[in-house]
């Protein structure tokens, strides 16, 4: 097996579509999914490296084990519905502190997909209730959530690395609206990532593995096995 | 087999390391059995236990763990929180007793630290609180090595190198006892489900994960992997690379670690134990103990790809490669990489297949074979065995579709044509050759030609016996040619071109021929085909000489044999002449007279014709009268013979002029011909590069002629006025004046006396002009020759001289006109090397 270089890891509640953006990437296809147990990765060649990018399980079941994907990431895609403002909630309170584990210069990107199913007028600003939807343009439901709520959530989350935003990435760059299904806008999304993704790469590569772990006075014994008979 | 009928005996705990088996039960029993590996022809693997001892522990315990550290013949057994080391052959304790005690579970450290090899490490969840202890354990003794508090209650652990991994009673960790950081790895809530920590490879676990998953960890704390999923309530897991076993309440699943698929599941019901010992995955219920044996890799592959599943196949193969020798692992991964090519082919997936088979570095005639008829009949290939597909031949494998037959043709087409070229070729060119050259054929395709007349190994038998088949007789020809066969490919073509048999492929054959035979070095295929070639054409046919390359026209065929097997071909004796005189420039009499006698034969045949030719009668009297005025080689009086008598008058005035008889040319070309311009002209090109004398003399002599005349013909008059005001400068004034009768007036010849004036003038004012610049000069040179002469010079033996720096010896020297002095010898070597100072070529003076 290939070891990666850099890990990319999707992040969000169950059903706003991590999976069919990753498979919409990889395999250019949509297509029925399940919800994800777990989780999966796929690796991907990009220019001389190789990303490894993990997609994880929103369900509250898997929860914990998104601090462990999570763990040296070089880049975290936020994912949240662009119909469902709870998602993007869940995003703030649930996700973030899964990123602890991230590698220090970890970026952040904040994704709204399923943009096909809302008309693109936009709504006015306290607008949020899908009853009122349907009034306006034909079988499309109006979004719940403008890209400016992902702005300021960009924000809080930089405040909350205690980041400048002189230093990273501008919020309008880091947030994206895609559809997996139409594929709007998705190979924009993972091409800008992997583009920021590889100077951290090159920089962990510079700096050694990032380690939690102290292994300096760790040292390799032979292998002897203690059980070997015949 | 142990305890028969006593239905309250269990088994508690189970430990394999090599042939021996050793089981523990509740009623604190330890069995050791001998296990006899048999493999049936058919490759199935049994195993038949033999029991050696038994020994009773003497507590009313259970034996929770038993483990082997076969390098010390040690059996560690933990009963009642006590780690004892007993003797693996007679289960003996060891006479010092040394023992671990406080142990709730133990594992051995597969990746030790020490290094010592006759110790093993063990790590131990004490009985005290949130405790683990790393013992070294020897042949008989013990020793506490560290003692590390946990965050919480442990539950279980796995150990590699420094690392602890660790089950707590709400998450796992991975502990470093050496340094003592520690790293959360996920929240797990142990007292809820059991958990699993199993050590799979270097610095590598897996864990039971929420959901039923089965998750890896690095000691790093990321996973490498994606997880596996299993059950909620597994049980236990086992590792048989590169699958991971995990046992429920009814089954036995398979997951590869690769590609996290599940493989397989075994149903399997009351089972409690399931661990892997060296390779060897051993399940036990309460009362049996069962050995689960992979298929060999190979066949699981084998069976992988006989369900058409490439991609998992490809996979596990590339997985297994660290567990095989490298040597066998590319004979074996090759051979998959053919068979999976195959696979991919016979579902019509060229470029997968393709790829697979140029990676697999297939012997493409195993791919050739497929194809009914396209081996050459002499090939020696033999498929290989094993098959590397279940397939007859195409028909069987398209079941006659004719569409796909196409398709397969044509990508053999396509892979042959690229393959031919690359080393994948060595060995057997012919047989790749062969076939495409039948494809090709077959098929109409345009690169047959191609093929053919490129560097190729096409087997000739084989090739020819397909190509007549396919009714391909030009091709057959290159086909010939290409082996050296020239006279059976001349054959074929004429045969083509005569319309005795039928290939269309060239509607140019017939010039197609004449161009084989002008570069064809085999003189006598030459001459057998060039009454054929000519017949057809003489004009085009006489290219076979005519185009000869030259060196080979010089040594092989003899211009007169060709000049007189052209006799029957007037026209291309013509060209072929004309080849002669005015291409190849040769300068013979013979070829020269001939050419020139037969433009006359053919002028005058024209001419006597009752059809009028026009244009070719004047196209021929054109050539003629350029060969005449061109070559001074051909035999004059022969031609002026000739044409005597004819009313070539123009040609005859050529010939006099040839003669120096220009007297007569005009006069012909003046009395006969009534032609002044040609007149003129006839002076202008008799006196190129002549000198000027030569040119007046010319133009007097034509204006004596228009003079001359008794009758006095206005016309002459008129030319000979014009001629004279037309051309003033080609004559000497003086001269003409004598000439011109005395009755002319003045005015008729203003302009050419007005020219003569003009040029007299300009003549004897350039001569001033001359006269005055060479005094000039010369007045120059006299105020030289006084300066140098004016100032004397000294030499003395301590000048030195400028080139060499070495002083003067002999009174000779060379003085530069700046004054610098040098040796002559070095001047003169200076002169060689041409690095010369300005102007001292010209002034140098010797003294
Ligand atoms: N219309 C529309 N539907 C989408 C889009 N992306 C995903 N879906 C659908 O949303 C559902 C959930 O998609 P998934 O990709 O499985 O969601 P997920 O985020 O991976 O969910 P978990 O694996 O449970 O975390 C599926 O039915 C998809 O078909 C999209 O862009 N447009
Ligand atoms: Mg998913």
């Amino acid at each position: 097996m290939k070891k990666p270089d850099g890990k990319v890891v999707l992040l969000g509640d169950m059903n706003v579509g991590k999976t069919s953006l990753l498979h919409r990437y990889m395999e250019r296809r949509f297509q029925d999914t399940v919800s994800t147990v777990g989780g999966a990765f796929y690796l991907k060649q990009w220019g001389p490296y190789n990303i490894s990018i993990w997609d994880t399980a929103g369900r509250e079941q898997f929860h914990g084990l998104g601090s462990m994907y999570c763990r040296g990431a070089a880049a975290v895609i936020l994912t949240y519905d662009v119909n469902s403002l709870q998602s993007l909630v869940e995003l703030e309170d649930r996700f973030l502190a899964l990123t602890d584990s991230a590698s220090a210069d970890c970026i952040f990107a904040i994704v709204g997909n399923k943009v096909d199913l809302s008309d693109d007028c936009a709504s006015p600003p306290d607008e949020h209730r899908p009853e009122k939807a349907a009034a306006g343009c034909s079988s499309k439901v109006r979004k719940q959530v403008r890209v400016e709520d992902a702005i300021a959530l960009y924000k809080k989350i930089l405040k909350y690395k205690m980041l400048d935003e002189k230093d990273v990435p501008a919020a309008e760059k880091m947030c994206f609206e895609t559809s997996a299904k139409t594929g709007y806008k998705v190979d924009y999304l993972f091409e800008t990532v992997f583009d920021m993704v590889v100077p951290i790469i090159v920089r962990q590569k510079a700096e050694g593995p990032p380690q939690t772990v102290d292994i300096t006075d760790y040292k390799p014994a032979k292998r002897t096995k203690s059980g070997c008979c015949a | 087999m142990l305890m028969g009928d006593k239905n309250h005996i269990n088994i508690e705990c189970i430990e394999c390391c090599g042939k021996n088996l050793y089981i523990g039960t509740n009623d604190c029993f330890i069995y050791h059995f001998m296990l006899d590996e048999k493999v049936s022809t058919s490759g199935k693997v049994t195993f038949a236990a033999t029991k050696q001892l038994h020994k009773y522990l003497g507590f009313k315990k259970p034996v929770n763990e038993l483990k082997a550290a076969s390098a010390l013949t040690r059996l560690l057994v933990l009963c009642d929180n006590t780690i004892t080391l007993v003797n693996m052959m007679n289960l003996e304790p060891v006479p010092t007793g040394a023992r671990i005690k406080g142990a709730v579970t133990f594992t051995l450290n597969e990746n030790p630290v020490s290094g010592d090899p006759f110790c093993v490490e063990v790590c131990i969840i004490s009985v005290k609180r949130r405790t683990i202890q790393m013992f070294m354990v020897f042949e008989d003794r013990v020793q506490i090595v560290k003692e590390v508090v946990t965050p919480e209650q442990p539950c279980a652990v796995a150990v590699d190198g420094y690392y602890l991994c660790l089950a707590l009673t709400t998450q796992y960790i991975i502990l470093n006892y050496n340094t003592g950081i520690s790293q959360d790895l996920f929240p797990y809530c142990s007292e809820e489900k059991r958990p699993i920590v199993k050590r799979i490879g270097r610095q590598e676990f897996l864990l039971a994960g929420p959901g039923g998953l089965g998750m890896f960890a690095t000691v790093d704390g990321i996973s490498q992997r994606a997880p596996v999923h299993w059950s909620e309530n597994v049980i236990g897991a086992a590792l048989c690379f590169p699958y991971v076993v995990a046992l429920d309440e009814e089954f036995i699943t398979v997951h590869s670690m690769l590609d996290q698929q599940q493989k397989q599941t075994l149903p399997f019901k009351e089972g409690h134990i399931l661990q892997d010992f060296e390779g060897k995955v051993i399940v036990a219920t309460n009362k049996g103990v069962y050995i689960l044996v992979p298929l060999p890799l190979e066949k699981q592959i084998q069976d992988l790809l006989a369900s058409h599943r490439v991609e998992e196949a490809l996979v596990l193969a590339k997985g297994a490669r660290r567990n095989i020798p490298k040597e066998k692992f590319q004979v074996m991964y090759k051979r998959i990489l053919q068979q999976a090519g195959f696979i991919q082919f016979a579902q019509l997936q060229f470029l997968e297949a393709k790829e697979l088979f140029r990676s697999g570095q297939l012997d493409v005639r195993e791919l050739i074979s497929l194809y009914p008829f396209l081996l050459p009949t002499s090939s020696s290939f033999i498929r290989s065995h094993p098959p590397l597909h279940e397939y007859a031949d195409l028909n069987q494998l398209t079941q006659g579709d004719q569409e796909k037959m196409i398709k397969c043709k044509r990508f053999l087409m396509s892979y042959l044509n690229e393959v031919r070229s690359t080393e994948v070729a060595n060995g057997y060119k012919e047989d790749i050759d062969t076939a495409l050259l039948k494809l090709y054929a077959e098929a109409n395709h345009e690169s047959l030609l191609d093929l053919l007349v490129s560097e190729n190994f096409c087997l000739l038998t084989d090739s020819a016996a397909w190509l007549e088949k396919h009714k391909k007789y030009f091709a057959l020809g290159l086909l010939y040619h290409y082996n050296g066969q020239d006279a059976a490919a001349l054959q074929l073509w004429v045969q083509i071109v005569d319309g005795d048999i039928e290939d269309s492929t060239r509607s140019d054959l017939y010039e197609y021929v004449v161009d084989f035979l002008t570069f064809c070095s085999d003189r006598d295929l030459v001459w057998k085909y060039s009454e054929w070639v000519l017949q057809k054409n003489e004009e085009v046919g006489v290219q076979i000489f005519t185009k000869r390359p030259s060196e080979e026209q010089e040594k092989n065929i003899n211009p007169d044999d060709i000049i007189s097997c052209l006799n029957k071909y007037p026209k291309a004796r013509i060209k072929y002449l004309e080849h002669l005189v005015l291409e190849r420039k040769i300068e013979k009499e013979k070829y020269h007279t001939h050419l020139a006698a037969l433009y006359l034969e053919a002028i005058l045949q024209l001419k006597s014709g009752t059809t009028d030719n026009c244009v070719e009668t004047v196209e021929l009297l054109l050539k003629l009268r350029s060969l005449l005025q061109k070559s001074d080689l051909y035999r004059i009086h022969f031609i002026l013979d000739k044409i005597r008598g004819t009313d070539l008058h123009m040609e005859s005035a050529i010939l006099y002029g040839k003669l120096e008889e220009h007297e007569k040319a005009l006069h012909i070309l003046v009395h006969e011909l009534k032609d002044f311009g040609a007149a003129e002209e006839y002076c202008v090109w008799n006196s190129e590069n002549r000198d000027l004398q030569y040119r007046r003399r010319l133009f007097h002599m034509l204006l004596s002629v228009y003079l001359r005349a008794d009758t006095s013909d206005c016309a002459l008059v008129m030319a000979a006025v014009d001629l004279l005001n037309n051309h003033a400068a080609e004559f000497d004034a003086a001269l003409v004046l004598q000439l011109v009768p005395d009755s002319w007036s003045v005015q008729l010849l203003s302009p050419f006396l007005s020219g003569a004036v003009r040029q007299s003038i300009h003549t004897k004012r350039m001569t001033q002009v001359a006269l005055g610049l060479a005094q000039a000069e010369n007045l120059i040179y006299k105020y030289e020759k006084v300066k140098h002469k004016g100032t004397p010079i000294l030499l003395s033996d301590k000048k030195v001289c400028q080139v060499c720096q070495n002083p003067f010896c002999e009174p000779a020297f060379v003085r530069y006109p700046n004054g610098g002095m040098v040796h002559t010898h070095c001047a003169a070597s200076r002169h060689l090397n041409s690095s010369v100072t300005p102007h001292s070529s010209r002034s140098s003076s010797e003294t």
